[in-house]
C-alpha cells in the first residue's frame, strides 16, 4: 500500500529545499573548478 | 498509535531494487557498510601482516601501497559513511515522526549508485598497473603518473559524491520539511541535529572534492596543467583544494557518532542529557571550525608563520566545543542509574578513546610539534582513535542500540559483551603502539621498516587480527537477532525516550503515515 500523498504546500516546500540545494552543490563545484583556472 | 495500515512491499529482489522506503534503505546502506568494512579490514590485515616483522614477507611494495590506499577509500566512503546514512535513513523519521524521507526515489538511487562506484574501485586492482597507490589524498604528482586504476578511482569518488550530496540534499529535505507537528527545531533529538549539520558539510564539501578530482583527470588525459609545476601548475593547489574538502569530511565522519552517543548515554544513565542546547550549538560551532583548519594537515609543506600560526590556533579552538560535548556525556552519566549492556559500554568507550584521539589531535596542531610527527604512526595512531574507537564504536554502539527496534528481536547480550571487549582489547592492542612507533620516527606507508621497530610492530598486527575476527562475533549477534531471539518491546530499553520507541517493534513497514502530536 503507497504512503498517501503529502499536502500540496509541504510537497513545494521539499521541492524548494531540494532544487536550491542542488543549485548550491553544483555552483560550488563550477566555482571549485573557477579558481583552478585562475 | 500512530503506524500506518499495511505492511505490504514487493518480495524478493525487486523489493530491494526498487525500494523507496526509509527502513529498507536504510538496511540496504547498513548491510552495504557491513560488507565494505569487511572488504577494507581484509586490506587492513595484509598491510598488518607484511608489516609484522620488517622486511619484504608477502606482498610486494606497489601492491602493498595500493592496499593502505584502498583500506582508507572504502573505510571511509564505503563502511563509515553509508553507516551513518543507513542509520539516517532508520532513524531520522522515526525521531522527527515523518512517514518517510522527503524524496523517496532519490533515497533509492543514492543508495544505488553505491555498489556501482565499489565495483569500479575495487575492480582498478586488476586493470594493468593496479589500484591507486598514492595515498587516499591522491596528492599529484603520484595520481597524475598513477595506473589507469586512478581513472577508476577518480569516477568512483564522482558517483560517491553524488551519491552523497543526494542523500545530504534528501536529509536536510526531510528535517526542515517533514517534522511532526510540535516537533521545533530545539525539541529533536540530538542524533537528527548532528545529521542535519552533517548534511550541510557534505554539501558544501563533497562538490570541491568533486573539483579537486575533475582537475586531476583533466590534468591526466586532457593536456591541463593544473597542479603540474612543469607546465605552471601547483600541485600544492591540490593539497589545499583538498584538505578543505578533507577536514570537514572527518567531522561528517565523526558527527553523527556524537549524536548515537548522546542518544545511548542518557538512556542507560536514565538521565535526560546534560546541556542539550549546548550540545546543538558545539556541534554547530565544531562543523564552523572545521572549514578554516584544513593547512594544519600541511605544515610542513611550507607556508608563512602567520598562515602555520592562524590554522595552529584554529585547530586548537575546536577542543573547546568538543570539550563541552565531552563533559555533557560525563555529566550526563554523573548520578545517573546506569547499567552497563552493550550500547552502552561501546558508548563510553567511545567517550575515553575518542578523547585520546581529541589530545593527540592537539599535540598534531602544534606546528613545530608537528614537523616531527608528520607522516609517522603517530598521524596513524591518532585517525584510527578517532575514526574506529570513534566512529566504528559509535556505529556499533547505535546498531545494537536499535537493532531490538529494527529486527524485533533482543540481541544476545553475552556474545555482545564478547564482542566488546575483544574489540576494545583487539583496537588499543593495535593502534596504542603506533604512538610510540611514530614518536620514535616510524614512517607511515612503507612496507618495511628498521629493526628497532619490530617489537612494537609485531603487537600491532596482533591486535589487528585480534580486532578484525573478533567483528565476525558482531555478524553472528546481527543475524541471530534477525532471526529470532526474544521479543523486543515497543520501548527496547528501559530508559529511553523519543518517537522510536512509540512505535512497535520490528518496526512497521510503514510509520507515521498520521504524524504523531508534540507537545
Amino acid at each position: 500500500m503507497p504512503m498517501s500523498r503529502l499536502p500540496e504546500t509541504q510537497r513545494r516546500a521539499i521541492v524548494r529545499t531540494a532544487v536550491t540545494l542542488a543549485v548550491i552543490a553544483f555552483a560550488l563545484f563550477v566555482f571549485t573548478l573557477w579558481r583552478g583556472v585562475r | 498509535m500512530a503506524t500506518a495500515h499495511h505492511d505490504e512491499h514487493p518480495a524478493g529482489l525487486m523489493r530491494w531494487l526498487t525500494t523507496t522506503n526509509h527502513k529498507d534503505i536504510g538496511t540496504l546502506y547498513l548491510v552495504f557498510a557491513l560488507t565494505m568494512l569487511f572488504v577494507g579490514g581484509t586490506m587492513a590485515l595484509v598491510i598488518r601482516a607484511e608489516l609484522f616483522q620488517p622486511g619484504l614477507q608477502i606482498v610486494q611494495p606497489q601492491f602493498f601501497n595500493q592496499m593502505t590506499t584502498l583500506h582508507a577509500l572504502v573505510m571511509i566512503f564505503g563502511a563509515v559513511m553509508p553507516a551513518f546514512t543507513g542509520f539516517a535513513n532508520w532513524q531520522i523519521p522515526l525521531m522527527i515522526g515523518a512517514p518517510d524521507m522527503a524524496l523517496p526515489r532519490l533515497n533509492n538511487w543514492s543508495f544505488w549508485l553505491l555498489p556501482f562506484a565499489f565495483t569500479l574501485l575495487l575492480s582498478s586492482l586488476f586493470v594493468p598497473g593496479g589500484g591507486p597507490a598514492g595515498g587516499w589524498t591522491l596528492y599529484p604528482p603520484l595520481s597524475v603518473q598513477g595506473s589507469m586504476g586512478t581513472d577508476f578511482t577518480i569516477l568512483a569518488i564522482h558517483m560517491m559524491g553524488i551519491s552523497s550530496v543526494l542523500g545530504a540534499i534528501n536529509v536536510i529535505a526531510t528535517i526542515l520539511n517533514m517534522r511532526a507537528p510540535g516537533m521545533t527545531m530545539l525539541k529533536m533529538p540530538l542524533f537528527v541535529w548532528t545529521w542535519l549539520i552533517t548534511a550541510f558539510l557534505l554539501l558544501a564539501v563533497m562538490p570541491v572534492l568533486a573539483g579537486a578530482v575533475t582537475m586531476l583527470l583533466t590534468d591526466r588525459h586532457f593536456g591541463t596543467h593544473f597542479f603540474d609545476a612543469a607546465g605552471g601548475g601547483d600541485p600544492v593547489m591540490f593539497q589545499h583544494v583538498f584538505w578543505f574538502f578533507g577536514h570537514p569530511e572527518v567531522y561528517i565522519l565523526i558527527l553523527p557518532a556524537f549524536g548515537i552517543a548522546s542518544q545511548i548515554i542518557p538512556t542507560f544513565a536514565r538521565k535526560p542529557l546534560f546541556g542539550y542546547e549546548s550540545m546543538v550549538y558545539a556541534t554547530a560551532s565544531i562543523a564552523f571550525l572545521s572549514f578554516i583548519v584544513w593547512a594544519h594537515h600541511m605544515f610542513t609543506v611550507g607556508m608563512p608563520l602567520a598562515g602555520e600560526l592562524f590554522f595552529m590556533y584554529a585547530t586548537m579552538m575546536i577542543a573547546v566545543p568538543t570539550g563541552v560535548k565531552v563533559f555533557n556525556w560525563t555529566a550526563t552519566m554523573w548520578k545517573g542509574s546506569m547499567s552497563f549492556e552493550t550500547p552502552m559500554l561501546f558508548a563510553i568507550a567511545f567517550v575515553m578513546l575518542f578523547t585520546i584521539g581529541g589530545f593527540s589531535g592537539l599535540m598534531l596542531a602544534i606546528v613545530p610539534a608537528d614537523f616531527q610527527y608528520h607522516d609517522t604512526y603517530f598521524v596513524v595512531a591518532h585517525f584510527h582513535y578517532v575514526l574506529v574507537s570513534g566512529a566504528v564504536f559509535a556505529i556499533l554502539a547505535g546498531a545494537y542500540y536499535w537493532l531490538p527496534k529494527w529486527t524485533g528481536h533482543m540481541y544476545n547480550e553475552t556474545l555482545g559483551k564478547w564482542h566488546f571487549w575483544l574489540s576494545v582489547i583487539g583496537f588499543n592492542l593495535t593502534f596504542f603502539p603506533q604512538h610510540f612507533l611514530g614518536l620514535a620516527g616510524m614512517p607511515r606507508r612503507i612496507p618495511d621498516y628498521a629493526l628497532q621497530f619490530t617489537e612494537f610492530n609485531q603487537w600491532s598486527s596482533v591486535g589487528a587480527f585480534l580486532f578484525g575476527f573478533s567483528q565476525l562475533l558482531f555478524v553472528a549477534v546481527v543475524v541471530q537477532a534477525v532471526r529470532g531471539g526474544k521479543k523486543a518491546e515497543s520501548k527496547a530499553w528501559e530508559g529511553a525516550e523519543g518517537l522510536e520507541w512509540t512505535v512497535p517493534s520490528p518496526a512497521p513497514y510503514h510509520t507515521f503515515a498520521t504524524p504523531p502530536r508534540i507537545k
